[in-house]
């Protein structure tokens, strides 16, 4: 909301510069948004004396003066008729900037036809003070010299509020008077309001067939208007907030309005069937033209104003166009209503209509107020536009809110914010905000809010006006203290974080997508189908509606916007919530973590080991290390039972945790590189969070001794099918339980032309052997690596060499 | 040959104690023969030095006076042979010989356009390092971390809950009234089943407490949906991280250090915090809480619009109404909670222009955290 430093002040002196004003409004919980002077005279400018005048040698208009501005004596050199020694002037000094239409110009040291001038003496035009152009503006003899001419000429200052939901009360210049008044510790005072008395019933002029939605409604008839452009002070006012003159009645109702916070209509009662109004819900079938010409098709749920016949007004909303005001009008019937907040709320959002009526009124207006602001209107409308009241007030009025009454403890309020503050300021707080205060004790008093207070209603909200009011800069800072937490609860962010710092370390970037996508991208991964998705009802576009169920979608496409812009070599991960609907797959919530590699293994390497591609082993050994950092054990890969359209069948494996599926990684499928321009095969690894952490955190890791006793190696090679597994080698060799076998270890893979045709590879392990009590012979490992051979060959069909 | 000197230069050093100082300065223009050999050797090898056609006859020349078996180690040996007092005498002499013989043969050496010696194992020292290059944490992970652990540290344990969320625990248990406008479906995502994705990370604060006895002490950080079309400064989710703590006698006093002491270990001791009185319906006193300007120190700048203070939490006092609703009795608890969003946080810290660099996940963006 826009408030008028100059309008405000007509309720609470205000003896304090705009910042100082702001900063007190801000602090209180009024925020000011923008602050707008609209003065036109710049800083810089000031009084100053005309000491003498001489003709300019070389000129015939111009004249040099001698002026002080009673610190210094300049020399300006001036076009002007009047600049007569003795005359009291305003002065543009060096540095001052003139904001004009041609855009800023600044006063500077020049030389005028071969005379120095120090600065710039100044017409009203010139300031904008008025469109006096005929020579200087001149002072009063007795004018102080050297005075800011921003203070003698204040202009004013349009701010902008954001008032918070909980203060309605605040949607208006006397409302804001009020806080104003308490934070400056200075009165705030109403106009008087005077009209004459008027005994007149007008019989069924206002009936209310909705009461629950219209709790008050004030009518009064003024006849004999005479309808025509306001006064200047009128404009003044609803200009200086932004609003436009229409006429002297309808700017009567906006300024009371703005200035009281009850939101008034003023109809033709010439237009109104039968005269009068009714508050009713609309009738199936019944159409409104609104002011602003649009038409709505009103439903039952739709309150109007209506008249004897159709509906004249939406409530609290907006009037409709043939009821208004026009130059024609003369007798008008004023409404002063109260609505129900949460219907207008309700209907200007389905409507789609919103104005400063039905802003004030959907967040609530004052009960007591309707009656304040249609006397105030009377009164103005019989000021500046004439005719007699017609009616005394025609109200319908359902009981009036009872008022909340708050026990207020002291104590409590200082426990709550943290201060010391006195009872005695306690107290002098809140009857400053004009809250009634009874029953002071030592301990506690009683509040009694009004009603423009519903926001008050407990102890901690008269804490809140305290805490506001005395300052919350006074809170103090104190040691960082209390029971931290408790002992069982565990840490839900730490395993995450050590999860990502894993994956980090080992060179990936870590991304973050929406979780919202579409059902292409969703349904990239192929373990679910569009049964599996959460859909939203409300989506931001019909395309963009689903939970994502993993993260390969939204990666792939990541994926894709790097390679376009030129960044193939990729090392990417995720890790984040999965959404699935079908519980017989997932919960619907879970942790996935993704990694994808692409593109060079090394780009940070030079010559052919930084050419080299990444290849299947690089995630597989990406997925074995971070098995190893968590310390997870039971693990197995297995070929997947059946093809998984994620990945490139044959270049993939499932990793067992326990026995349950826990992951996926390999090859991504060719058909979703498509129309990347990129050939470098992608590779990843997705795997489920929860499994992860549950295996890690299962294993104990105890300490081994180290062997006392050297190792002996022997290397076996072989030719053997295209066929034959590494894995199969090395589950066989472990089985053969060779005496003193430590371990073994692949060393060569050649699969040369010949062997190539034959359908052959060649293969080639070093074995370690071990005893842990003694050194070992040559004979006993060799005798053990002669049975190895020979099982080898009979069993595993290879050839040794 | 530095074993050597090491050695010699240490006997010398060591020599002054038994010194004859007088005997010294008696003796000093007197020449025994090892100094007149190393003199001599100069001479010859700075005149030879001087006139040597190529890089090979450098290295003969090296090999002459200074090789294993040259002049200079074999007048090493006869050292012994020198009475006590001349042997500083000697050893200077014997050391500047051999500076200079050095010295003749690096000159040679420059003036033939080489080095005196060629490595034939030379590397090119400003090739890159083979290193495997680091990962990058994404900026809101970098900052979610970074606001658990500060608050860790001030006994705050951090605590996850759903994003697919129910009305109860994202509206009604915060004492959001029934026509608040974040309900609306224009704002908050909703399935058909009536339940959302959370609107923000304060439900969490209702499953802590429905299912711990105080006091608690929790932060809560993840992501949140409102129904904002992306732009600069909006997306369909953000991150909030969260946090409540609640305990007999708490006050806004305590939450107003816990605050600054968070501004103090997120952006340094000179950031000042600024409690400003605000509106929510889950709080009670509510504030909202400013840095100074981290851009421009509080004096002005347009990334706080001139205000030398940047809005960056909403917290206050649990509102009775939300401690009744989870069966805590406002009598006996209070306590404070404060949400801030982690996009904002990251765009402060990073200098992050436009939000939807977060998202687009471009990796010469991600590659700078």
């Amino acid at each position: 909301m826009d408030i008028s430093r100059k309008w405000l002040s007509d309720y609470v002196k205000l003896d304090c510069d705009d910042a100082f004003l702001c900063d007190k409004l801000t602090m209180a919980g009024i925020e000011v948004e923008k602050i707008e002077k609209n003065s036109t005279i710049p800083e810089g400018v000031v009084t100053a004396k005309i000491l003498s005048r001489e003709p300019h040698p070389g000129s015939d208009h111009l004249s040099v003066c001698k002026v002080t501005d009673g610190s210094e004596e300049l020399q300006i050199v001036c076009g002007a008729p009047n600049c007569d020694a003795g005359k009291i002037v305003p002065l543009a000094k060096i540095g001052t900037v003139f904001h004009t239409e041609e855009g800023d110009f600044k006063i500077k040291r020049s030389k005028l036809r071969g005379v120095e001038s120090c600065g710039m003496m100044c017409s009203e035009k010139e300031l904008g003070i008025s469109d006096d152009h005929e020579g200087l503006m001149i002072f009063p003899e007795d004018t102080a010299l050297g005075v800011a001419l921003t203070q003698l000429y204040p202009g004013d200052t349009r701010i902008e509020l954001e008032i918070t939901p909980n203060r309605p009360d605040c949607l208006s210049m006397w409302g804001v008077a009020r806080d104003v008044s308490c934070l400056l510790s200075t009165p705030a005072q109403l106009p008087e309001i005077t009209v004459p008395e008027c005994d007149i019933e007008v019989a069924g002029l206002v009936t209310v067939e909705n009461p629950e939605l219209c709790p008050r409604y004030i009518g009064r008839v003024i006849k004999d208007v005479k309808i025509g452009p306001s006064p200047d002070w009128l404009k003044e006012r609803l200009e200086s907030v932004g609003l436009r003159s229409i006429n002297n009645v309808v700017d009567v109702t906006n300024f009371v309005m703005l200035e009281l916070g009850q939101p008034l209509h003023a109809f033709d009662r010439a237009t109104l069937a039968g005269g009068r109004v009714v508050a009713r819900n609309a009738r199936a079938g019944e159409k409104i033209t609104l002011l602003d010409g649009k038409v709505i098709e009103l439903e039952p749920c739709h309150l109007v104003i209506a008249d004897a016949e159709k509906p004249m007004a939406l409530a609290g909303i907006m009037g409709g166009e043939n009821s208004g005001v026009t130059d024609s009008t003369t007798e008008v019937l004023l409404e002063s209503a109260v609505f129900k907040s949460s219907h207008i709320r309700s209907e200007s959002r389905s409507l789609g209509v919103s104005t400063d009526a039905s802003y004030r009124y959907e967040r609530g207006v004052d009960f007591d107020m309707a009656e304040t602001a249609s006397l105030r209107a009377c009164q103005l409308i019989l000021e500046v536009a004439g005719g007699k009241l017609a009616s005394k007030a025609m109200e319908v009025a359902a009981e009036r809110p009872a008022e909340p009454v708050i026990n207020c403890r002291f104590a409590r309020i200082r426990e709550l914010i943290g201060t010391t503050v006195s009872n005695e300021r306690i107290v002098d707080i809140l009857k400053k905000l004009h809250l009634k205060v009874e029953n002071i004790s030592a301990d506690s008093c009683v509040v009694t809010a009004p009603l423009f207070r519903l926001d008050l209603t407990r102890e901690a909200d008269l804490a809140e006006e305290v805490a506001r009011i005395d300052g919350l800069d006074k809170i103090p800072m104190i040691p960082v203290a209390g029971k931290v937490c408790h002992p069982d609860s565990e840490d839900a962010y730490a395993p995450l974080r050590t999860l990502r710092d894993l994956v980090i370390g080992m060179g990936f970037d870590e991304c973050v997508h929406y979780s919202i996508v579409g059902s292409a991208s969703a349904l990239c991964d192929s373990r679910f189908e569009k049964s599996d998705l959460i859909e939203l009802s409300n989506p931001l576009s019909p395309d963009n509606g689903w939970m994502r169920p993993g993260l390969l979608g939204e990666m792939l496409g990541t994926v894709g916007r790097n390679i376009a812009r030129g960044n193939r070599d990729l090392r990417l991960f995720e890790l984040d919530k999965a959404f699935c609907k079908n519980p017989a797959k997932f919960p619907e919530e879970r942790n996935e973590l993704l990694i994808l590699m692409t593109g060079r293994r090394h780009p940070e390497l030079f010559s052919a080991e930084g050419e080299a591609l990444c290849d299947f082993y690089d995630i597989k050994g990406v997925v074995e290390t971070l098995l190893e950092k968590l310390a997870v054990t039971n693990y197995r890969f297995v070929a997947p039972e059946k093809p998984d359209a994620r990945f490139r069948e044959g270049h993939a494996l499932v990793l067992l945790l326990e026995g349950k599926v826990a992951g996926m990684f390999g090859e991504l499928n060719g058909k979703h590189a498509n129309s990347w321009r990129s050939s470098a095969p992608v590779f990843f690894a997705q795997m489920e969070v929860s499994s992860l952490l549950d295996a890690a955190t299962h294993v104990k890791k105890s300490c081994k001794a180290l062997a006392q006793f050297p190792a002996t190696t022997r290397d076996i090679a072989f030719v053997a099918p295209e066929t034959l597994a590494h894995g199969e080698v090395i589950d066989f060799i472990r089985k053969c339980k060779a005496p003193n076998f430590e371990s073994v270890r692949l060393f060569d893979i050649f699969v040369g032309d010949d062997l190539k045709k034959q359908h052959k590879k060649s293969m080639a392990y070093s074995l370690t052997f071990r005893n842990r009590e003694r050194t070992l012979t040559d004979t006993e490992v060799n005798a053990a690596m002669d049975k190895l051979r020979a099982k080898l060959a009979a069993e595993l069909k290879v050839e040794l060499r | 040959m530095v074993t050597f000197f090491t050695t010699f230069k240490q006997f010398f050093v060591f020599l002054p104690e038994r010194f004859d100082l007088k005997a010294g300065f008696q003796r000093k223009n007197s020449m025994n023969e090892i100094i007149e050999a190393v003199n001599r050797a100069a001479e010859n090898a700075e005149a030879k030095a001087a006139v040597a056609a190529d890089a090979g006859a450098l290295e003969a020349l090296r090999i002459e006076y200074l090789g294993r078996n040259g002049l200079f180690p074999e007048l090493s040996k006869k050292m012994g042979t020198v009475p006590p007092e001349e042997r500083k005498a000697t050893g200077t002499a014997f050391n500047t010989g051999r500076t200079r013989i050095q010295a003749a043969l690096d000159a040679a050496a420059a003036r033939l356009g080489g080095a005196g010696k060629q490595d034939k194992d030379a590397i090119d020292l400003t090739l890159p390092g083979r290193r495997t290059a680091p990962g990058h944490r994404h900026p809101i992970t970098q900052l979610a971390d970074e606001c658990v652990s500060v608050f860790r540290r001030m006994g705050f344990v951090a605590v996850d809950g759903p994003e697919i969320e129910d009305i109860y625990h994202n509206f009604d248990a915060l004492n959001t009234p029934d026509d608040h406008p974040s309900r609306d479906p224009k704002d908050t995502f909703y399935f058909p089943d009536g339940r959302i994705l959370r609107s923000q990370t304060s439900p969490v604060q209702i499953r802590v407490m429905e299912t711990h006895e105080p006091p608690v002490r929790i932060v809560a950080p993840g992501r949140v949906f409102r129904r904002d079309t992306p732009d600069a400064t909006h997306g369909m989710n953000f991150h909030q991280i969260e946090g409540l703590s609640i305990d007999k006698g708490v006050s806004m006093a305590d939450l107003k250090s816990v605050l600054q002491t968070f501004a103090w270990e997120m952006f340094g001791k000179d950031v000042k915090i600024r409690l400003r009185p605000h509106f929510f319906p889950f709080t009670e006193p509510s504030v909202e809480y400013d840095f100074s300007c981290v851009v421009c120190g509080g004096k002005g700048c347009n990334v706080c619009k001139n205000s030398g203070y940047i809005e960056i939490a909403g917290a206050g006092m649990v509102d009775p109404n939300v401690l009744k609703n989870v069966g805590y009795d406002p009598e006996i608890w209070s306590g404070y909670a404060f949400g801030l969003g982690l996009e904002r946080l990251a765009m402060l810290r990073y200098r992050i222009p436009d939000l939807r660099f977060l998202y687009d996940n471009d990796v010469r963006f991600l590659e700078q955290f």
